[in-house]
Order: C-alpha cells, then sequence, then structure tokens
C-alpha cells in the first residue's frame, strides 16, 4: 500500500511506501527538506500536516513538544504516513529546481575511452526514455561485489537522456574506480541510481556564471556548459579548469572550439606541473590561482560553480570570498574519495554548505 | 445575510518564509519625518559600514507570535520541575554541601548577567537599521529576562537553606570578585551595537559558552542537583538560537565591506581575551568546587576551545580573521589556571559570600592525574601546608587586600606566560598615571582604548579610598576594622557567609538536616 505525500509550498506530490518515513520519501523522490540528525532529536525536520493521518514514529519529546503534536507538527525524519497527506515545510521554493524522480537504471556500456592517462569516459546507453535530469546531477553507480555504491557526476548533456557519460579518475587502491577501469568492458550491464544532488544552473539568477573545475571534477561542469550554449545562453560563461599537465587536461579541444563558437564563453585551463613535453602557454598554477589572476581578484556579481577533489574547493572558496563572492553565490560539488574522509578537517557551523 | 461570494479562488497560503517576512522584515519602515540617520544615530560610529541589510540571512525563523507560545510552554515545564524539587527537598540530594557554592558563585556572578545581556539586547534591538537584525536582538532581549527570572527562583529556594544568597543584586554592584563578570558586561553594553554583539553573542554565546555551561549543566547533573540540571535543559533550546545569531552576525558584518574584517578582529581579539578571563572562575568550579567532577579545566579548554574554537576560526580564515591573540598563551596557562585560582580564593574567602576548602586527599591525587606536568611539584606542597596549618587551628587568611589588574578586574596572581613561578606584572603610563595589568592581554586592550577604563571602578581602589563603608562609618573612630566594615558595606553576615567550609553553618546544618558527612565520600 503506498500514499502521497503533497509538500507545500512546492505542490509537488511524492509516492510514500508503509512505513517509509516522510523525509526518505521526500528525498527519494528528489524533493530536498531541511533535515540533519534523521532519528528524531534535533527537530531540524519539523514539518507542519495539513491533512492527512501519520504516526509520530521516535521523534523525541523534547525535539517535539506535546502541544506541537496537537497542532499536528511532526518530524519528517521519523513520521510515517497512513493515508494521503499534505505537509507544509520549511523550504524555500527553488525556482530552478525540476525535482526529476530519482529511479534505477540499468544501461550497456556502449564505449569506454581513455580520456587521459588516469581518467576513462563511460558510455552507457539506457532503454527507453533513458534519465531525466538536471545538468551537474549525480548517480550513485553499483559495483559488484561491494555494498557502497560509487557517486558519480553526469558529464552528458541532459537532452540526450539515452546515452550517459561518468568520468572516472583511477583512485590508487580505490575498489570502484578499479573495478570500472580494470574489469568493466563494452558490453557489460551497469546498474545506477539517480538523479541525485542539488548541484545545477540557477538559471533564474541573472549574474554571469564562473565554473571552477579540477581533475574529473570537470564532468558537471562540462554538462551544465554544454546544456547552457546549447539552449542559446547569453550571459558571460567562464571556465576555468586544472589539470596537472597537458595530457591530463582532457576535453581541452572541445572546450577551444566551443570559446571560438560562442563569444560569451571563456575558457582558461591552467596546470599546475606542466612539463617540457606539454610545450605550455597558457596559465600556470592551481585553478583558484588562473581565476584571481583572470578576474584581477574580484569576483562580485558573479555566481560560482565549484566542482573538484576538497583541496581545490577549499582553495577556490578562500579565494572567490577573498575577491568578495560569498556562501550565497557559491555552489560546490565536492568529489569524495574514501582516502579524504580520513584527514578531513573539522568544520564549524559557520557555513551551511561550504 | 447577503455576503458576496468570492468568485476568485482563496488566496494561497503563505509559506513558513513568506510569512516570517512579513512579520519581520514587513513590519519595518523607512521614516520620513525624521532621517534614518537621526533615527538610528548609533549604528554608523564604530566604524562597522553596511551597505546592504537586506543581505541579512535571518537565522532562524520565529515569529513573535510562535515565540510566546514556545516560551510560555517551556516556562511552564521548567516551574513544575522545580516545584517538585522544592517539594521534595531536592537541595538535600545533592552530593554535599560543598556543592552548594558552585551555585553561589553562578547565581551571584552569572545571574545578574542573564539581567545585564537583558539590557543590552535590549538596546542593540534599538539600534540596528535593518529590521530582522533588531527583532533578533529583541527576543533574545526577552530570553535573558526569561533566564534572570528563572534564576532568582532558584537563587530564592536556595537562600531558604544556604548562606550567601540573601542580596545578590546588592552584593553584585560592590562585591569585589563580581567586579570581574559585571564590568566585562558594562563594557560590552556600554559599547556600540555592533561591538555588542559580537562581544556578547559571538565570542561569549557562540565561542566560550560551552565552556561555562558545560561544567556548569554536567556539573549539576553529577551533583545530583536536578534543579539546575532542568533550568540548563529550558535555557539550552533558547541558547541555540543565541549561537546561531552570533554566527550570523559576524559573517554578515564580515561580508558587508572588507573594512569591517580588522574593526571585527581588534573585537574578537579583544572579546576573547576578556572572556578568557572571566572563565578563571570556571575553571576552579570545575576543578576544586565540583564534589564530583565531570572533567578538568585542561581537557575542557583542550575540547572546547582548542578543538571546536580551532574549526570555527579555521572557517574564519576564509573571510581574513585570524586566531585571537593571545590564544596560545590562555592553552600555556591551561595546566595552571584553576589551581592559581583557586590558592586566591583560599587566602580572601574570608571577605567572599561562599567557602573554600583544601581539597581532600582523594582529590589531589585526581589532580595529580589531571595535572601531571603542574599540580605535585607546583600547588599540592602549598595545600598539604595550609591543611597542616589549619589542623593546628591557624588556617590562613590573608589580611591585606590585593592589587587588581584594571582591564579585568581580577587579583593579580597571574604568572608569567613561560614561568608559572613568577608572577605577570604588566604596566602603562597614560597622561602621567600609572596603570597596572595582570597580562599582555588585558594591557593591548586597555592601551587600545585607554579613555574608556581609567575610570574603572576597581573594588580594592574604592575601599582605600573609603568608599566602601556605610553612611556614617567613622573611620577615625576607636578600634575601626575597616575589613569588618567593607563586609558590612558589601551586605555579608560576616562569619557565616564566607570563611573556611569545615565547621561553618552551612557545613553544620547538611550535617544536622541530611545525616551526610560535610564532604562526602
Amino acid at each position: 500500500m503506498s500514499y502521497q505525500i503533497t509538500i507545500e509550498p512546492l505542490g509537488h506530490t511524492v509516492e510514500a511506501e508503509e512505513g517509509q518515513t516522510i523525509l526518505d520519501a521526500c528525498l527519494r523522490a528528489g524533493v530536498w527538506l531541511p533535515h540533519a540528525c534523521c532519528h528524531g532529536l534535533c527537530a531540524t525536520c519539523k514539518v507542519q500536516v495539513v491533512d492527512g493521518d501519520y504516526e509520530h514514529g521516535n521523534a523525541s519529546p523534547f525535539a517535539l513538544m506535546d502541544f506541537e503534536r496537537e497542532e499536528r507538527k511532526a518530524l519528517a525524519c521519523c513520521a510515517t504516513v497512513t493515508s494521503d497527506v499534505t505537509i507544509e515545510a520549511d523550504v524555500d521554493e527553488d525556482p530552478d529546481a525540476r525535482h526529476y524522480p530519482v529511479q534505477d537504471f540499468e544501461g550497456v556500456v556502449e564505449e569506454i575511452v581513455a580520456l587521459s592517462p588516469t581518467i576513462k569516459g563511460i558510455r552507457i546507453r539506457l532503454p527507453g526514455a533513458g534519465i531525466a535530469f538536471q545538468a551537474g546531477q549525480y548517480v550513485q553507480v553499483q559495483i559488484p561485489g561491494l555494498d557502497q555504491p560509487r557517486a558519480f557526476s553526469l558529464a552528458s548533456r541532459p537532452d540526450d537522456p539515452t546515452l550517459v557519460e561518468l568520468n572516472v579518475r583511477r583512485v590508487p587502491n580505490g575498489q570502484g574506480t578499479t573495478y570500472l577501469h580494470d574489469v568493466l568492458k563494452q558490453g557489460d550491464t551497469i546498474r545506477f541510481t539517480g538523479p541525485l544532488g542539488r548541484f545545477f544552473v540557477r538559471l533564474s539568477d541573472p549574474q554571469p556564471l564562473i565554473f571552477m573545475a579540477g581533475g574529473s571534477g570537470l564532468s558537471s561542469p562540462r554538462s551544465m556548459i554544454l546544456d547552457l550554449l546549447a539552449s542559446g545562453e547569453q550571459r558571460d560563461i567562464t571556465l576555468v579548469y586544472g589539470a596537472r599537465n597537458r595530457a591530463e587536461l582532457y576535453y581541452d579541444d572541445e572546450f577551444r572550439v566551443l570559446a571560438s563558437q560562442h563569444p560569451n564563453f571563456h575558457y582558461l585551463p591552467a596546470l599546475n606541473e606542466p612539463t617540457e613535453t606539454c610545450n605550455w602557454t597558457g596559465a600556470r598554477g592551481f585553478v583558484h590561482d588562473a581565476a584571481v589572476a583572470h578576474f584581477g581578484n574580484d569576483f562580485r556579481g558573479h555566481r560560482a560553480y565549484l566542482c573538484g577533489p576538497p583541496v581545490m574547493i577549499e582553495a577556490c572558496i578562500r579565494s572567490l570570498m577573498q575577491g568578495r563572492l560569498f556562501e550565497r553565490d557559491i555552489y560546490t560539488e565536492k568529489f569524495l574519495t574514501s582516502a579524504d574522509g580520513a584527514n578531513a578537517l573539522a568544520r564549524s557551523p559557520l557555513f551551511r554548505s561550504l | 445575510m447577503n455576503m458576496p461570494t468570492n468568485p476568485q479562488k482563496p488566496a494561497k497560503k503563505l509559506s513558513l518564509k513568506e510569512n516570517y517576512s512579513h512579520l519581520t522584515r514587513g513590519l519595518g519602515w523607512d521614516t520620513s519625518y525624521q532621517p534614518m540617520d537621526k533615527v538610528f544615530p548609533q549604528d554608523k560610529f564604530e566604524g562597522i559600514k553596511i551597505h546592504d541589510w537586506d543581505k541579512w540571512e535571518d537565522p532562524f525563523r520565529l515569529t513573535m507570535d510562535a515565540y510566546w507560545k514556545y516560551q510560555g510552554e517551556k516556562e511552564k515545564k521548567l516551574y513544575a520541575i522545580v516545584d517538585a524539587f522544592q517539594q521534595n527537598n531536592g537541595q538535600f540530594n545533592v552530593t554535599d554541601a560543598r556543592y552548594i557554592n558552585t551555585l553561589k558563585l553562578f547565581l551571584t556572578g552569572v545571574s545578574p548577567l542573564e539581567y545585564a545581556a537583558h539590557r543590552g539586547f535590549a538596546m542593540a534591538g534599538r539600534n540596528f537599521r535593518g529590521t530582522s537584525a533588531r527583532i533578533a536582538a529583541q527576543m533574545q532581549a526577552i530570553d535573558e529576562l526569561r533566564h534572570a527570572q528563572t534564576q532568582a527562583h532558584t537563587i530564592s529556594h536556595y537562600n531558604k537553606f544556604f548562606n550567601g544568597l540573601h542580596d545578590y543584586t546588592h552584593m553584585h554592584d560592590r562585591v569585589w570578585y563580581l567586579s570581574v563578570p559585571k564590568s566585562y558586561f558594562e563594557d560590552a553594553m556600554s559599547a556600540g551595537p555592533f561591538e555588542f554583539v559580537t562581544a556578547i553573542s559571538f565570542s561569549f554565546e557562540y565561542v566560550l559558552t560551552n565552556l561555562l555551561f558545560m561544567p556548569f549543566m554536567s556539573g549539576a547533573a553529577y551533583n545530583g542537583d536536578m534543579a539546575t540540571v532542568t533550568f540548563g535543559f529550558s535555557a539550552q533550546s533558547d541558547e541555540s538560537r543565541h549561537m546561531t545569531l552570533g554566527l550570523e552576525v559576524v559573517k554578515f558584518i564580515l561580508e558587508q565591506d572588507p573594512g569591517n574584517v580588522p574593526i571585527v578582529q581588534k573585537w574578537l581579539d579583544k572579546w576573547f581575551w576578556r572572556g578568557y578571563r572571566l572563565l578563571a572562575l570556571v575553571s576552579m568550579m570545575m576543578d576544586y568546587m565540583l564534589p564530583k567532577r565531570v572533567m578538568s579545566w585542561a581537557e575542557a579548554w583542550e575540547m572546547y576551545f582548542e578543538q571546536n574554537g580551532g574549526a570555527l576560526f579555521n572557517d574564519l580564515t576564509r573571510y581574513g580573521i585570524r586566531m585571537p591573540k593571545y590564544h596560545e598563551v590562555a592553552s600555556m596557562e591551561k595546566h595552571r589556571l584553576s589551581h592559581e585560582t583557586w590558592a586566591t580564593f583560599y587566602n580572601y574567602t574570608h571577605a567572599a559570600a561562599f567557602h573554600t576548602w583544601v581539597p581532600e586527599e582523594s582529590e589531589m591525587k585526581w589532580l595529580s592525574e589531571k595535572y601531571p606536568t603542574t599540580f605535585d611539584k607546583l600547588y599540592r606542597p602549598r595545600f598539604e601546608h595550609w591543611r597542616e596549618q589549619q589542623a593546628k587551628g591557624e588556617r590562613f587568611y590573608n589580611g591585606t587586600l590585593p592589587m587588581l589588574c584594571q582591564l579585568c578586574q581580577i587579583p593579580m596572581f597571574f604568572t608569567e606566560p613561560d614561568d608559572p613561578t613568577k608572577i605577570c606584572y604588566r604596566e602603562t603610563t597614560y597622561r602621567d598615571e600609572k596603570f597596572h595589568f595582570c597580562s599582555d592581554g588585558c594591557k593591548d586592550i586597555f592601551d587600545n582604548e585607554p579613555e574608556k577604563y581609567i575610570h574603572s571602578w576597581l573594588p580594592v581602589h574604592q575601599i582605600y579610598q573609603g568608599n566602601c563603608f556605610r553612611p556614617g562609618t567613622d573611620p577615625t573612630a576607636p578600634g575601626f576594622d575597616p575589613l569588618a566594615e567593607v563586609l558590612q558595606y558589601y551586605g555579608f553576615h560576616v562569619g557565616e557567609d564566607g570563611g573556611e567550609y569545615l565547621g561553618s553553618p552551612d557545613a553544620k546544618n547538611w550535617k544536622a538536616w541530611t545525616g551526610k558527612p560535610a564532604v562526602s565520600e
């Protein structure tokens, strides 16, 4: 038996299974609700139930007081529904979110190309209508023999929904990427779940866009930029893209061609360890160095989209903030690998999402 | 009835955000009879530049109507538990009557600060041009008043059974060690609105509050004081709102103008050091005054400042803010702070409204374990000496008055950062007058704003100037006892409120009323 949950003020309706929490049902359906502890203690996910029947689950009496229960408040992370319900949640209508439902997909590997010495492009053919997603979103890929799926951004354009591309950098000793590099081959079946994530272009924002990408973090910005240019975007778009050397700078030719075709698209590749054989005359240094030099250390009046490994993201955030661009204008997608967890710096609650 | 039927469909219900916005920003307006600069005369002189108040991001969305409801419900819960505590004589379930002395220090030292915070936030709420900031400050002003009231109820209850709590407002304005928290808060209140919120909302409520509340609340739980624990829970739900306000304030100021960054840095340096000096009182609560200990001061400093505060300041470096000046001195002092402070109060306890004592042997063992590099070498011999003196009936009291730091107003007992055996003295000459300080941190604050501190009401100076006697006192009368007179002026009951704990009326009553020993095993 499943029920429908309508989320105001979005007006979106999602399906909930018997026993599935409101939060889980919403997140699975691509509707983001504020949440934190996920087990009924912190009350971050408190919602108003406008209509319908529900159970409170294990909501703590301190997090959800008696009078709030009488007022039909509920903690979305614990509450389950027993009829169709309408809730009102503390969410901002993001005019740019499309809320594509999360689904499970099974595709066939059509092609694997070596994009650089460490990065492979895996192109997957999907049956039927394919996957509806927003450029910048990611999928969770099942790796045979591993419990946890691995996240990869979709590098291809949303208007080609039956042929998706993943860019996979080999993580030394990484079980997931080792499988994708060494075992997976053309014609194999591959399963994934998606689309996920809130990393997408805020089209309704009128400011010019800056994309900053490092390594295989290029995949999301590539999809976003291809999508923008294909739909006739007129605002200035700058891609600052960093790699170690010339051989790692993949899709370089494609972006040079795009830059020559679109006067509003500026392509700024930077190498931090160019070798003799690179014959490099472009920017040297890291992504943030190149961006600071290009923008004269003044990023005001832009929206920035950052995608790449945590160290690169952090360096870019610092540079952007020194150049007076702050959290509300910065979106990030961090590419975490198992190696990043151990030495991650403790963070304070000063920033909500950066 | 001929009610016209509305042909249109009902207006869409407002989202929580829109509702909040209407009840906050929607209530503000720009004045037209008078220029805004005259209506809000205090939000520019500090040098903080705000270009766009609309960039203020509301840290929480609580409207006034919902606020009353929540707080009313909280009051009900809290007073029900406090009532039950009183009817069951819960005060006799604490570990032993030594514990009550932590309450005395907290209730006389900190509770009046809740009221001062109420006043301060009411003023900040009046002075901010931005509507949302004004409303957040006003809500906090009401929270603080509520906290002051609930603590007054606690004082009233404990005052029925224990000494030293009979007139906390009178004492707060006069007593030497209470001038430390009092002057701290008055320094903030007499600054501009931006410095006030940076000092109180950010530096105190966010950066240092865990070091105050953790030992007080966990200490209460460990020592069986359930009324205080409940108050803690009730206040904590407000504190999380206060802390998010502190974060938002600092982010907002830093993002508005690059010129604000050095001003904020200076305030963070100042208010870190002022707050840290105030916490010296907490360090001795943790290490000496709680019969059952939660954790040592050094451990708390490592966890709550060095780790959590380190993460915060690491995030702040993105704005160009660095760690507060002299944070490394605070870390160097963490193995001696509580010992030096407690020893000083042991000296002067006859002039205080709470008791002190020599730690028990088992407690000294705990102190040796927690402070292996300092306690046995530097502090244990002194306590053992005092214990011997006490056994001979010669309990030591210091009959002289200590020299106070012009800035933090704490007696000058802190030692050199690199030498725990040498008292740290600093001085500065301003307009041909010499001023004395306990540390480089306090001296720097003075040097930055000397006019603000040259007329500080320093209790020891005031005693020597003859300003701390009751009206009509004749210091030339034969047999005049200045100390006894000062204690009368403080409103103390001499021989009851202060002095050694062992043998005090509190200790005797505890034994008589509970049948339990004055010092728990």
